[in-house]
């Protein structure tokens, strides 16, 4: 069986029932870069690990080898974390060493297997988290660049992508420096929280003096491990307003709608490397939900547009009904600055506006004044930053949901193209351009 | 202070009782006595440099001289932060010499709050010397009780290998956030400190590293002068340094580097030595 079968266009791949031979031999190539001894050197020997029967496990291995990387088509998995690192490199080798490295680290990782035992002398180099044998769990790592890469230090600045700036605030912000930008980010999903967890301790022991990560947030859904389309349809997963969040969202399976709405095409115009990948915006949206629980029912309906319950646009009775907005010019049914008539007006004009949502509920811990420090770690993909999140996020500005959400950080970042082959690494388009 | 070194005899009784690992290592037990043994004269030079700085230190204290007090705190402190490996083996001495206000509930207000950061706390953040006298008679007596302690200890080689990884995490820790020394803004003093004293393990080392693993020492060797590089330019005349307030967010980052390689490495020192 191949790892992966493109025909349904499905981003990941099936467990092989049998470890494929390119599997075997992309986990061995992961495996070089960490001897025994210590050496973090690229040119350490290559040992042997054993690569994983991920069917016996119940969940799966997502591709990593693609146009695209996993992770933003993928179907949402039950955990995911941002995290955004500032590159520690000084020069541009230094920069492609490091996303060699990190490539090899996120092959290995999304491949799972089971790393070589070590000499009880030594520090173990996997953290052990989830056990001697390292499971896919549809772990998926994404990774992406954020404006600041394209400064003075490599000289990258001509291949930036177009559109790619540091965020900058909007009226309702309260952006935290600490929490914001970034060199790259990772997004990391997977089924179980410690999966991601095990997957970030690993990359940060093995990049100690190539990435220093600068901030973090982490966040769950509820949702199942991923069915692979085999299970009945998933119910849309409820935000922490109590709203099923992702209703209307771009339907991710469909590769057309992917083509038009988010991925760079070949040919546009931006830089040629760019093609395949995708802006990605991050915002860590608080959310005052001890206010938002004292809200009566109608007020909170009317914020968001949809029946609570159902999640049903309001006036009409099923989850995935049209919100007919051309039947209420005047929003007696939905206001006229409900969330998501702002967001998506559904006009001709506003079809250049749509975008791919993948966002996270995320509960961190109390406030000074006593109140639930939690919210929405907002995710967003678009092949066009300026028409997509820029157009939805000025229409949403003084929006009356804006009095319980408080975004304080994040960032804009350019999800780089995926890596075709066992000899590409990410961002080999990027420094190393055809000519 | 003068230490008894009956180098050889004590340096293989030492060995023999602290476990070496042998076998696989090329680094026999006996390549161990000489490093270690140069050690503890650091160590007792260290500690006795110590009660010779805490003495003129407390004495400006009590005699209420704000300016000198100030200007002696800091390079009073670095003789502890270059051996703090060997010295936290006295916790209890650790705690009274060396607490933060973090560790209790009440912060500057807890009465079991010493030592130097709560003297510090005096000079800086209060700008007085007022109640600090019996502070400083408190610091005097532990480190002078830390001296005579320190007389008597055996070091096994696994502490003092493993120690420049200590002294290590102890920078990534909270010397890189400037937690150290909140109130006078000191702590690329005990951030230097830190890194002297794991250098200083690391030199006597070197010759036991190189022929164990020479990549491993060629990084070493490497990163101890990054982190130098971007110390120095915080250096003031005779050998202080600048506020941590001056250290710039870049250079903070830079530092980040080379100090978790170092971290990561050292802490397959032990290892490669093959000490326990
Ligand atoms: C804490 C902040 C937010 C909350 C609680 C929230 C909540 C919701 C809810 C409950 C829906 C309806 C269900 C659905 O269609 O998915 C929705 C839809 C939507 N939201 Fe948000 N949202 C937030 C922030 C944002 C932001 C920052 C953007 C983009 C700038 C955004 C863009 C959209 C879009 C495009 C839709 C779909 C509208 C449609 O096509 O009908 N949301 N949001």
């Amino acid at each position: 069986m191949s790892e992966h079968d493109n025909r349904s266009g499905c981003p990941f791949a099936f467990a092989a029932a049998k470890p494929s031979r390119r599997g075997l031999l992309t986990g061995l190539a992961a495996f070089g870069g960490l001897t025994i001894d210590g050496s973090l050197s690229a040119d350490a020997a290559v040992r042997p690990h054993r690569p994983i029967d991920a069917a016996a496990s119940g969940r799966h291995r997502l591709r990593f080898h693609g146009r695209h990387q996993a992770g933003v088509v993928t179907p949402q998995q039950a955990h995911g974390m941002v995290v955004a690192f500032d590159v520690l490199a000084t020069s541009r080798d230094e920069l492609q060493e490091m996303f060699k490295r990190l490539t090899e680290r996120i092959r290995f990782l999304m491949h799972g297997g089971t790393p070589e035992a070590i000499d009880p002398k030594f520090p173990p180099p996997d953290s052990g988290i989830v056990g001697p044998v390292i499971q896919p769990d549809d772990l998926s790592i994404t990774a992406s660049v954020g404006a600041s890469l394209f400064d003075g230090r490599f000289g990258l600045a001509a291949r930036k992508p177009r559109q790619l700036v540091a965020m900058a605030g909007f009226p309702n912000d309260s952006l935290q420096e600490e929490l914001c930008h970034g060199d790259l980010m990772l997004q990391i999903c997977a089924s179980g929280a410690d999966t991601v967890i095990h997957a970030l301790r690993d990359i940060i022991k093995t990049t100690p003096d190539q990435l220093a990560v600068r901030w973090m947030q982490d966040g769950f859904l509820p949702v199942e491990p991923l069915s692979f389309g085999h299970a009945p349809a998933q119910p849309t997963p409820r935000n922490l307003l109590g709203f099923k969040d992702g209703t209307a969202n771009l339907r991710s399976t469909d590769p057309e709608l992917m083509d038009r709405h988010v991925w760079v095409k070949p040919g546009s115009d931006e830089p040629r490397w760019a093609a395949g990948g995708t802006y990605q915006v991050v915002r860590i949206i608080r959310q005052f939900v001890e206010r938002w629980d004292r809200t009566p029912l109608q007020e909170q309906e009317g914020i968001i547009g949809r029946d609570k319950a159902t999640g049903a646009p309001l006036g009409r009775s099923r989850e995935h009904d049209d919100p007919a907005y051309a039947s209420d010019p005047k929003g007696l049914r939905i206001p006229l600055d409900a969330h998501i008539r702002l967001a998506n007006p559904r006009t001709t004009e506003t079809a250049s506006s749509l975008l791919l949502r993948r966002g996270y509920n995320y509960s961190r811990s109390v406030t000074a004044s006593g109140q639930l420090d939690m919210g929405l770690l907002f995710v967003c993909f678009q092949a066009d930053l300026e028409s997509g999140f820029l157009a939805v996020q000025r229409r949403l500005n003084g929006e009356p949901l804006e009095e319980y959400i408080n975004p304080v950080g994040g960032g804009y970042f350019f999800v780089l193209p995926g890596v075709a082959t066992d000899a590409g690494y990410l961002a080999d388009g990027l420094l190393t351009p055809q000519t | 202070m003068k230490l008894s070194l009956s180098v050889s005899a004590a340096g293989f009784a030492l060995l023999g009782a602290c476990g070496v690992a042998s076998a696989a290592s090329v680094i026999a037990p006996a390549d161990l006595v000489a490093p270690i043994a140069d050690y503890k004269i650091y160590v007792a030079g260290e500690v006795d440099a110590l009660v010779k700085a805490t003495h003129d230190f407390t004495e400006a204290v009590k005699a209420g001289d704000l300016a000198k007090a100030q200007a002696l705190y800091a390079p009073t402190r670095v003789h502890y932060e270059r051996i703090e490996p060997v010295a936290d083996q006295f916790s209890d001495l650790d705690k009274s010499i060396d607490v933060r206000a973090d560790d209790f509930a009440a912060k500057e207000a807890d009465p079991n709050f010493t030592g130097f950061h709560r003297i510090e706390y005096g000079l800086y953040a209060k700008k007085s010397t007022d109640a600090l006298g019996p502070l400083a008679d408190k610091l005097l007596a532990d480190v002078t009780e830390l001296q005579s302690r320190i007389q008597g200890l055996t070091l096994p080689p696994g502490k003092v290998v493993g120690g420049a990884a200590e002294l290590v995490e102890e920078i990534a820790k909270t010397k890189i956030s400037g937690e150290e020394d909140r109130y006078s803004r000191t702590d690329l003093w005990d951030f230097k400190a830190n890194v002297d004293g794991a250098r200083q393990i690391v030199s006597l080392l070197q010759p036991l590293t190189s022929k164990a693993n020479a990549k491993l020492q060629t990084r070493l060797d490497d990163n101890f002068t990054k982190v130098e590089a971007i110390l120095t330019k915080y250096s003031t005349a005779g050998d202080g340094f600048e506020s941590y307030d001056a250290l710039s967010k870049k250079d903070r980052t830079a530092l980040r580097g080379p100090v978790t390689a170092l971290a990561e490495d050292l802490s397959k020192l032990r290892g490669v030595l093959g000490v326990k």
